[in-house]
């Protein structure tokens, strides 16, 4: 673990780039969900095994969300806002693995989920409204709120950072601590409410993903799509 | 607080490959399979509408054919019994027409055998008859048989039409007289007395001996018969004998 959670390390470099240890854990995470993903869905039928059946009900349950958040048709976002959830889930459970820290402990992993929704959020609404109709969401309810509404971008960007950042780097900060002070079954409740912990900000992150790509495509109620419609 | 800027650009890099691959292996292929069994789903319902409406059409067809299959069962069933009387009354006519066949048949056969056997008994009577009259007429004496009959057979010639007499008298052939015996000499000449009386010229008598006659004479020639003789009084007692026995019956 570094020495202040603040400071990103290299812990090795190929040629000139740095690469630290949330870039490692990141690549095994993406490797175990690359790889765990292809085999859980090489074998998909119509009569679902109990794997497939958890599967089914974890993109179900994400569509449902994106419906009622969002209001409109899930299937175009539900990749960015599932891979959201799931990234920062796993990255935040794996601080459960001795030795391992978090990615999402730092900053340049979560300014780089905050930056992701930010761009998402400006192209599907660019898409979907028009790159005109997209600027003049900023001047709704008038032009008065212009330049609050481009504050709005940056600050809602900034928090979903430093929200993701501050809680779960200060989750294994008294997770670090509690070790080093007491390192037999203290440090349990911790790692319970640091998973808890890690839950929570995935699924909020997630929302306030929502939210905020739902606020940019955001239409009347007739342009939504059949399938949501049937639905 | 710094940031790194290769890991800020490796991390972009990761979340996005991230993102392609949980979209090309987990979120595309999930969703995939779930709208597949909803359209399976939806098909299956489809089909079972379907079938729905198919089975509730066969089951219209199959009300209507029952309806009309009882319809012509009660028809073919009436016409059946109606046919089944006709029949009985006909097999009931037949039959009866066969009993009064068979009993009219049965009647005739009696009366058959009763007249087979009546004419049995008619023949034994007959035989006893001439049997107990010979036997009576061999205590009378021999003139007896043939003498007192003389005059009845001259009474009988002399019944007949006078053509008769007259053919009788003009005849070539000779007149067959039955007798129960042969006639003596005194007889014969009284019997030609008797018939030059009736017949004036009679042909000269050829007499046959016929015990069976018992006692009298009876007279035969081509034209005419005369009966006169016990046994044709038996004959003909037992025949008025008979037919007051059939009268009766």
């Amino acid at each position: 673990m570094n020495d202040s959670p603040l400071v990103t390390s290299a812990l090795f470099h190929i040629g000139p780039v740095a690469i630290s240890a949330a870039v490692v854990v990141t690549w095994a995470l993406m490797a175990g969900m690359g790889v765990g993903s292809w085999a859980l869905t090489r074998g998909l039928s119509r009569r679902p095994g109990k794997a497939q059946c958890l599967l089914e009900l974890l993109v179900e349950t994400l569509d449902h969300q994106i419906r009622d958040t969002m209001q409109v048709a899930p299937q175009r976002y539900r990749a960015l806002i599932g891979t959201l959830f799931l990234f920062i889930l796993a990255a935040n459970w794996s601080a459960l693995i001795p030795g391992i820290e978090p990615p999402t402990a730092h900053l340049e992993t979560d300014v780089v989920l905050a930056l992701i929704v930010l761009a998402a959020s400006i192209g599907y609404g660019v898409a979907t409204r028009g790159l005109a109709g997209y600027l003049r969401t900023f001047a709704e309810p008038s032009w008065v709120m212009v330049p609050l509404n481009l504050v709005e971008q940056l600050t809602r960007t900034f928090s979903l950072i430093v929200r993701l950042f501050g809680n779960v780097m200060s989750g294994v900060f008294v997770l670090g601590i509690t070790l080093s002070l007491a390192g037999l079954l203290v440090p349990i409740p911790f790692m319970a409410l640091d998973m808890l912990t890690g839950a929570i900000q995935a699924y909020i992150f997630s929302v306030l993903a929502m939210v905020f790509l739902g606020a940019a495509v955001e239409s009347p109620p007739a342009s939504l799509s059949p399938e949501h419609k049937e639905s | 607080m710094t940031l790194d800027w290769w890991t800020l650009g490796l991390q972009t890099l990761n979340v996005l490959v991230l993102l392609w691959l949980l979209s090309r292996f987990l979120f595309k292929p999930i969703a995939a399979i779930i709208a597949e069994r909803q359209r399976a789903a939806n098909r299956l319902l489809d089909e079972a509408s379907a079938a729905k409406d198919e089975a509730r059409k066969l089951r219209d067809a199959s009300d209507q054919a029952r309806a009309g299959a009882n319809r012509q069962r009660a028809a073919a069933l009436q016409a059946a019994e109606v046919d089944a009387d006709q029949a009985r009354r006909l097999r009931l006519q037949e039959a009866d027409a066969e009993i009064a066949r068979r009993h009219r048949q049965a009647q005739e056969a009696l009366h058959a055998e009763r007249q087979r056997l009546q004419a049995i008994t008619e023949e034994r009577a007959g035989r006893l008859a001439l049997t107990i009259a010979g036997r009576l007429m061999q205590r009378l004496p021999e003139s007896a048989r043939v003498e007192g009959f003389i005059d009845d057979l001259v009474d009988g010639l002399a019944s007949l039409p006078a053509e008769t007499r007259r053919s009788l008298a003009q005849s070539d052939a000779p007149l067959r007289l039955k007798a129960p015996r042969a006639l003596t000499e005194t007889e014969r000449d009284a019997l030609q007395a008797a018939l030059r009386r009736v017949l004036k010229t009679p042909p000269e008598p050829l007499v046959i001996v016929d015990p069976e006659l018992i006692a009298g004479l009876e007279l035969e020639t081509e034209h005419a018969v005369v009966r006169n003789s016990l046994r044709a009084d038996l004959a003909r007692l037992q025949t008025e004998i008979s037919l007051h026995d059939l009268e009766q019956s």
